[in-house]
C-alpha cells in the first residue's frame, strides 16, 4: 500500500481512532457487572491493525495495554488474519502464549470492510472469577490449572458459539458467578462492536488505504517521538535493583535486577540476575514483564501525551532469562504477577534514576494488593475482590500522590454505598489516609491508607495477595523509605492476627480486617523539607512529630 | 422590557427585548466585581431600570469561587472512619503515565475534616445511632474555634434515610446559629458518598459567596429604582428568583455555557427547528450540546477543576477550539491546533497586540473569510499581514503556501469540534444527520457549514446577533427545578406501582418549592428512571412519557430501558436478565410562555460586493453580502460570505442560505 496522506487527513483519522478506542473504554466499563470491572473499571481496549500491532487504546490500565500486540499476535499465529471469518472472534488468557494472568481474558474482534480484515477491535476485562482452586483468587496455587480455565490463543464464532452456544455453556459450567462473569464477557462484546463500527465508519468516509495508512503512521509517530526521547537522554549503562518480600513459602525474598543501556536511538533492558521462578504465584509472564518495563520507560522518557501503541515499543528492546521469575516456564502458577511487575518496575526506574535524576519518581508503596472476600450462601457464591494501591514515590519536584493505585494499574475503589447495596456478609467501617506512613525527603511520598472491614456472617473466606510487609520501599537521593504495609484481623473474641502478605484464612462474624496499604519512599534529603510543607503536614495530622525537632535534638 | 446580563471572562453582554425592539450592549468585564460591569452595562444601554419587568443574571461568580479557590470557609463532617472521603477520592488517575500525578483538590483541607459516629445502612435503617453527647461535647467546640462560615454534611447512606443527618444539622445550627449548614441529601440523594460529598462541600463553599454577590445586586438594584423580577440563570438551563439561588448555589456553576444553548434553542425553535446540535465557539473553546424535541439534553454528573458534581446540568462539551486557538508542529511532526490558546491578550497575531502565534482567527485572516477591515462590524481592524506572518514558519515546514497552511488549521479546528459533536450525539446512540446545526458565538457561523458537511448535517441555523445568544438565554428560558432520589428496586409490577407513587411525592415537593418562590402557574413536569441490569454499576436514563404515569406498568418500562441501552451501548435489547430501577428524577418547569423575539438590526438593502476566499485548495471568487441588509427570502447561493455586526458566516458552494420571518438565517444543502 503506498497510500500517501496530506497532514489533514492524517490527523483527522488518527484522533478519531484514538477517540473511537476511548469511547470503547468507556462503554465496556458502564455496561459491565462485576464489581472488579465496573467500580473498579479493571479493564482495557483498543484498536489494533490487521498485523496484531497496537494502534490506539483506552487509556485505562498500563499492565493490560502494554503487550496487547503480543497477545493477539498469538492467536493470528494459529488463526491467519486470511482465514477469519465475518462474525469471529479470537480468545487468548493463555500466560504462556502472549497472555498475562487467567483473570486478564483478551477478545479480539475483527473488522471487516469489503471483504478484507482491516484491524480489530479489542478488548480485555479481568474476570471475578474463571474457575479454580478457590473463589476470585486461590493463593495456594501450585500451578496455572488450579488458577481457573485456560483459554489458548483460539478462535470462535459469535453467532455460533455464544449466546447460548457450546463455548459460552462451556464457560458457564466453570466459573462460580456466571451472571457476573456472563455479563463482563458481553460488555467486552459490545465495546468491541463500537470500535468495529467507529472504523467502518471511518472506512467509509475516507477509505479503506487512507485508514490503514493512518494506523501505519500512527505506529511510526509514536516510534519517532519516542527515539527522539532517547535520543537526547544520556547514553550508558546503568544498574538497578528491587527485591519482593518473599514466595509465600519461605522468608528469602527474591531480588529483580535490570541493567539499562541507554543507545543512540533505542534501548536496552536485561534481567539477567534476577531469581529462578518460584513455586507460588509469584511468576512474572513474559508479557507482563514486558508490559512492565515499556510503562516504566515510557512514562520517564516521553511526555504522556504520546500515544500508546505499538510503535512506542519498538525502540525499546527486552532480554529476560527462561525459566526465570521473569519468564517463567509452563505450568508456573501467575495469578499475583502484577507483585513481580512492579519490582521490575522499581528496578528499571531505579537505573534510570541515575541518567535522568529531575524524570523519576522514588519507589512508591508500588504493590497491587489483591484482597477476595467470598461466602457460599444459599442463593450460591458471593464474591468481593478490591484492588488497593497506596502511596506514590515523590520525585525531585512534587510529593508522592496520597492513596492512589499504584503506577502499572488504575483502579478505582468500589464505593462504601455501593457495596452496601451489594453485599450483607460484609461491611466497610473505616477508610482514612494513614499519617507518618510515608518517606520523609525534600519532598515526602505519598501516604498510604486502611481499610477496615467489619465480618457480618460466619464462613466467611478471605484471600490476599500484597508485598513490601517486610521490605520497604527504597527513597531516592537520601529521601527515606515509606512504611511497610499490614492485614490484620482483631477477632470478634478480642485476638488479633497477623497475616503474611500472601495468606487466606476464614472468618466469623464480628471480625475486624484491617488492611494497611504504606506510603511511599522521598526524594532528597529531609532536612531540605520546606518548613511549609512541613508545617501544612503538621496542621492536617498527616505527620505527628515534627521531624525538625527530632533532628534539632540528634544535633544536640 | 425584559434584559439579560451575561457576565463573562472578557465582556459583558446585555440583551434588552421590548415589542420586538432590541438593545445589544457589550461593554468590559470586571473580574473582580463582576456586578460593576453589570451595571455599567445597564448604564451604557440607556435604558430606565424602573421599566424593567424581568431582569435574567449570568455570571461567572461562582464558577470563579472554586477556580480559584475563593469560597468560604468551610467544615466537612463525615461518619466516624470516613473522614478523609474528599481525598481518597476514587482511588484512581486521570493520566495514567504521569509520574508527578496529584489528585484533584478538594477546597477544604485535612484540619477541616469531622467525623460523627452513627451509621445507617443502605436500606435506610439505622445501625448505629448517632451520638449527639459527642457532637455537642467535641464536634461543635472544633466547629467554634476553626473559625468557619459553612459547614458541609455528608454521612453514609443518607440518601436512604437523612435523618442522622437533619438531626446533626439541627445540633450545629442550635449551637452555631451563624453557620450555613448544607447536608448531603438536600443536594444530592443519591448513592456513591464521594460524589456526593464532593457536590455538597463544593455548595457549601460557594454558597456563602453567591449569597454575598446577589444579596448586593438586589440591594444596588433596589436603589436604582428596580421593581420587577431578579432571576439568575442555572447551569441546568432553567432560572430561579435570585433569592431562591441564594439557598441552592451549587446549580450556579457554569451557567454561561447553558444561557447560551437555551437561547439558541429558543430562537431556533421560532424558525420551527427543534431537533438541534448548538455549538458556541468562542475566543478560546466550543461549547456543544444536542437537544431533542425542543429540550436541551442533561448529565446527571458533571465536574469542576476534576471535583465531581451530582446536580443535573446541560450536557455540554467543550472542547480546546476557538478563535484564539493556537496552530502548532508537535515534536513527532504532527500539525495540531488548541487547546492552548493567545486568548485575549496578546490574542490573535492580527490584534496587532504583540502576539506572534498562528491562531484560527488569523487563518480566517489569510484564508479571505474575515475581511481586516470588517471584524466585528469594523469596530476592530486586524492586520492583515501579521496575520499572514504568523503562518509562514507553518508553511515552510509542510511545504505548503501560506494560505493551504491556513485552511490546514481551520479544518483542523473543524476536526476537532466534529469530535465533540460525535461525543454528544453518536456515542449516545444519536445520528447528528437528524438535526440541524446551530452554530452562535463569534467564530461559530464561520464553521458551521464545513462541519455540517463533514457530519451529513443538511440544515444550519444561524441565529441574528450570533455574538450574544448567551444573554438572549438568560430572558428567554423557563423556571426549573429537579429532584432525584435513590431507590434500588428490581423491576417489577410492585416496583412500577411504587416508582409511579415517589413520581407524585417528588410532584408535590417541587410544587411546594415553586409557591414558596413566589412562582405560580402550571407546572411541567419531566420523569425519569436511572435503570441498569442487576448487577450493572452505571445506569441508563430512560424518560417516562408523561400521558403513561397513570397506568405504569414494569413491561412498558422494560421495554423503554432496553430500548435504550441498546442505543448507548449496542446491546441488551435482547437479553433476558432482571432489570432495577436505581434513582427516580423529576424535573418541574414554570413555561415563561411566548420567548421574547430576538430580532436582528435591519438596515438598507444593499448589492453584494465581491470578494475572494481561498477555500480548498485554491482562491475563489465570491459574493459578499451584509447581514444587517439581507431582505426575507432573499436566496443567497453559495459560495458567498455574510458579513454581520457579531459574527460572519460562511455559505459553501452547494449552499443556499435565506434569511427567514423570524430573522434567522437558514443554510440548506441543495439538492
Amino acid at each position: 500500500m503506498n497510500t500517501t496522506l496530506n497532514p489533514i487527513d492524517y490527523a483527522v483519522i488518527s484522533q478519531a481512532l484514538i477517540a473511537a478506542a476511548r469511547e470503547m473504554g468507556v462503554k465496556l466499563i458502564r455496561s459491565a457487572y462485576s464489581t472488579i470491572l465496573r467500580e473498579a473499571r479493571d479493564g482495557s481496549a483498543g484498536l489494533m491493525d490487521r498485523h496484531g500491532n497496537t494502534v490506539a487504546q483506552a487509556e485505562l490500565i498500563p499492565m493490560q495495554l502494554g503487550p496487547i500486540g503480543e497477545t493477539l499476535r498469538a492467536c493470528l499465529k494459529r488463526h491467519p488474519v486470511d482465514s477469519l471469518r465475518e462474525g469471529d472472534f479470537l480468545i487468548n488468557n493463555d500466560p504462556f502464549e502472549g497472555g498475562q494472568h487467567i483473570p486478564d481474558v483478551f477478545i479480539f474482534t475483527p473488522i471487516f470492510v469489503a471483504g478484507r480484515v482491516v484491524g480489530f477491535g479489542a478488548s480485555v476485562a479481568h474476570h471475578l472469577d474463571l474457575g479454580g482452586g478457590a473463589p476470585g483468587l486461590n493463593i495456594h496455587a501450585s500451578d496455572v490449572y488450579q488458577e481457573g480455565l485456560r483459554f489458548p490463543p483460539s478462535k470462535y464464532s459469535f453467532p455460533h458459539d455464544w449466546n447460548g452456544g457450546s463455548f459460552e455453556r462451556l464457560v458457564t459450567a466453570n466459573v462460580r458467578v456466571p451472571d457476573l462473569t456472563i455479563g463482563d464477557f458481553n460488555a467486552q462484546f459490545a465495546a468491541n462492536a463500537i470500535g468495529v463500527l467507529r472504523v467502518k465508519q471511518l472506512c467509509e468516509r475516507y477509505g479503506i488505504d487512507k485508514v490503514e495508512t493512518a494506523m501505519k503512521e500512527m505506529q511510526d509517530y509514536s516510534e519517532r517521538r519516542v527515539r527522539a526521547a532517547i535520543a537526547q537522554a544520556p547514553k550508558g549503562t546503568f544498574y538497578g535493583e528491587d527485591a519482593i518480600d518473599d514466595d509465600g513459602l519461605s522468608d528469602d525474598p527474591l531480588p529483580i535486577k535490570a541493567k539499562v543501556t541507554i543507545a543512540d536511538d533505542s534501548v536496552e533492558i536485561d534481567f539477567e540476575g534476577t531469581c529462578a521462578q518460584v513455586k507460588r504465584n509469584l511468576n512474572c509472564p513474559y508479557s507482563s514483564t514486558l508490559s512492565a518495563t515499556l510503562s516504566c520507560v515510557k512514562s520517564v522518557l516521553t511526555s504522556p501525551d504520546i500515544p500508546y501503541n505499538e510503535g512506542m515499543a519498538r525502540p525499546i528492546r527486552i532480554k529476560v532469562p527462561y525459566g526465570s521469575l521473569l519468564n517463567p516456564r509452563p505450568p508456573a502458577p501467575v495469578r499475583a504477577r502484577m507483585i513481580p511487575a512492579y519490582r521490575v518496575f522499581n528496578a528499571v526506574m531505579k537505573a534510570l534514576a541515575q541518567a535522568l535524576p529531575d524524570k523519576v519518581i522514588a519507589a512508591g508503596f508500588d504493590c497491587t494488593t489483591a484482597f477476595c472476600l467470598s461466602h457460599l450462601g444459599e442463593k450460591g457464591y458471593s464474591v468481593y475482590l478490591e484492588i488497593f494501591g497506596g502511596g506514590y514515590g515523590a520525585s525531585r519536584n512534587a510529593d508522592g500522590c496520597d492513596a492512589v493505585d499504584s503506577p502499572l494499574s488504575n483502579c478505582s475503589n468500589a464505593p462504601v454505598e455501593s457495596l452496601d447495596i451489594d453485599y450483607d456478609f460484609f461491611r466497610i467501617v473505616g477508610y482514612e489516609l494513614a499519617p507518618d506512613s510515608f518517606g520523609l525527603g525534600a519532598r515526602r511520598g505519598g501516604a498510604g491508607f486502611l481499610r477496615r472491614c467489619e465480618i457480618l456472617k460466619d464462613d466467611v473466606q478471605l484471600a490476599i495477595y500484597s508485598d513490601r510487609f517486610r521490605l520497604a520501599p527504597e527513597g531516592l537521593f537520601g529521601g527515606e523509605p515509606g512504611q511497610r504495609g499490614y492485614c490484620r484481623i482483631f477477632r470478634a473474641n478480642g485476638t488479633v492476627e497477623e497475616l503474611r502478605s500472601k495468606a487466606a484464612v476464614d472468618l466469623g462474624k464480628g471480625d475486624i480486617v484491617e488492611m494497611f496499604v504504606g506510603g511511599g519512599a522521598g526524594f532528597g534529603r529531609a532536612s531540605e523539607r520546606p518548613d511549609s510543607l512541613i508545617e501544612r503536614d503538621l496542621a492536617d495530622g498527616l505527620l505527628t512529630r515534627d521531624p525538625r525537632a527530632a533532628a534539632k535534638l540528634a544535633a544536640e | 422590557m425584559r434584559v439579560g446580563v451575561e457576565v463573562g471572562g472578557t465582556f459583558t453582554d446585555l440583551v434588552a427585548v421590548e415589542d420586538g425592539k432590541v438593545i445589544v450592549t457589550k461593554v468590559q468585564s470586571t473580574p473582580r466585581s463582576p456586578d460593576v460591569g453589570a451595571f455599567a452595562a445597564l448604564t451604557a444601554s440607556g435604558i430606565d431600570l424602573a421599566g424593567i419587568e424581568d431582569l435574567g443574571h449570568g455570571s461567572t461568580v461562582a464558577t470563579n469561587a472554586v477556580l480559584e479557590r475563593k469560597g468560604a470557609p468551610v467544615a466537612f463532617v463525615a461518619t466516624a472512619g470516613f473522614r478523609d472521603l474528599l481525598f481518597m477520592q476514587r482511588h484512581d488517575r486521570r493520566n495514567i503515565y504521569d509520574l508527578f500525578y496529584a489528585k484533584p483538590a478538594p477546597p477544604v483541607r485535612r484540619k477541616d475534616c469531622f467525623e460523627a459516629v452513627e451509621r445507617m445502612r443502605a436500606d435506610g435503617a439505622i445501625e448505629t445511632a448517632l451520638d449527639e453527647a459527642a457532637v455537642r461535647s467535641a464536634l461543635i467546640p472544633a466547629l467554634q474555634a476553626g473559625g468557619y462560615r459553612a459547614v458541609a454534611i455528608c454521612l453514609l447512606n443518607a440518601y436512604a434515610n437523612p435523618v442522622h443527618e437533619k438531626r446533626l444539622a439541627a445540633l450545629i445550627t442550635e449551637a452555631l446559629p451563624d453557620l450555613l449548614v448544607t447536608c448531603s441529601h438536600q443536594v444530592a440523594r443519591e448513592f456513591r458518598e464521594f460524589e456526593r460529598a464532593s457536590t455538597t462541600v463544593l455548595s457549601a463553599y460557594v454558597q456563602p459567596v453567591i449569597d454575598g454577590y446577589l444579596l448586593r445586586f438586589e440591594n444596588k438594584l433596589a436603589e436604582a429604582g428596580f421593581s420587577g423580577r431578579f432571576t439568575v440563570m442555572q447551569s441546568n438551563g432553567g432560572r430561579l428568583p435570585a433569592e431562591a439561588m441564594r439557598q441552592s448555589a451549587i446549580t450556579a456553576l457554569y451557567s454561561g455555557p447553558a444561557a447560551g444553548v437555551v437561547g439558541a434553542t429558543r430562537q431556533a425553535a421560532r424558525s420551527g427547528f427543534k431537533d438541534l446540535i448548538t455549538f458556541d465557539m468562542g475566543g478560546t473553546s466550543t461549547d456543544v450540546c444536542l437537544v431533542q424535541d425542543g429540550r436541551p439534553s442533561l448529565a446527571s454528573e458533571s465536574e469542576i477543576d476534576g471535583l465531581p458534581i451530582r446536580t443535573p446540568v446541560l450536557d455540554i462539551v467543550s472542547v480546546g477550539a476557538g478563535g484564539g486557538s493556537i496552530a502548532w508542529v508537535d515534536d513527532g511532526g504532527m500539525l495540531r491546533v488548541g487547546p492552548q490558546s493567545a486568548g485575549a491578550d496578546p490574542g490573535p497575531a492580527c490584534y496587532g497586540r504583540g502576539g506572534t502565534s498562528a491562531t484560527t482567527t488569523d487563518a480566517h485572516v489569510v484564508t479571505g473569510t474575515i475581511r481586516p477591515a470588517a471584524f466585528l462590524g469594523g469596530r476592530m481592524r486586524l492586520d492583515d499581514t501579521a496575520a499572514h506572518k504568523a503562518f509562514e514558519p507553518l508553511a515552510q515546514r509542510f511545504g505548503l503556501g501560506v494560505e493551504q497552511a491556513a485552511s490546514s488549521a481551520l479544518q483542523l479546528a473543524d476536526a476537532n469540534i466534529v469530535r465533540a459533536i460525535q461525543l454528544v450525539s453518536t456515542e449516545r446512540g444519536r445520528d447528528p444527520r437528524d438535526y440541524a446545526l446551530v452554530p452562535f458565538g463569534g467564530a461559530g457561523p464561520l464553521h458551521a457549514a464545513r462541519i455540517a458537511e463533514e457530519l451529513g448535517i443538511a440544515t444550519i441555523v444561524v441565529p441574528p446577533n450570533a455574538g450574544v445568544i448567551s444573554a438572549y438565554g438568560l430572558v428567554a428560558s423557563d423556571y426549573t427545578k429537579f429532584d432525584a432520589v435513590t431507590r434500588k428496586m428490581k423491576l417489577d409490577e410492585q416496583a412500577a406501582h411504587e416508582a409511579a407513587r415517589l413520581f407524585a411525592e417528588m410532584r408535590a415537593r417541587l410544587a411546594a418549592q415553586f409557591a414558596d418562590m413566589k412562582l405560580p402557574g402550571d407546572l411541567v413536569y419531566t420523569h425519569t428512571l436511572d435503570m441498569r441490569f442487576v448487577g450493572q454499576a452505571f445506569e441508563v436514563a430512560v424518560e417516562i412519557p408523561a400521558d403513561r404515569l397513570e397506568a405504569l406498568d414494569a413491561g412498558y418500562i422494560s421495554e423503554l430501558f432496553a430500548e435504550a441501552h441498546h442505543r448507548t451501548f449496542l446491546h441488551g435489547a435482547t437479553l433476558d436478565r432482571p432489570v432495577e430501577i436505581v434513582t427516580l428524577r423529576v424535573g418541574a418547569t414554570l413555561p415563561i410562555g411566548l420567548p421574547p423575539r430576538l430580532d436582528r438590526e435591519a438596515l438598507a438593502t444593499k448589492p453584494p460586493e465581491r470578494t475572494r476566499i481561498f477555500h480548498g485548495e485554491q482562491w475563489i471568487e465570491c459574493a459578499r453580502h451584509t447581514a444587517e441588509a439581507l431582505t426575507k427570502d432573499e436566496r443567497i447561493e453559495g459560495p458567498a460570505v455574510v458579513e454581520g455586526h457579531t459574527a460572519t458566516t460562511w455559505v459553501p458552494a452547494g449552499w443556499i442560505a435565506t434569511l427567514d420571518a423570524a430573522d434567522n438565517l437558514i443554510l440548506r444543502r441543495a439538492a
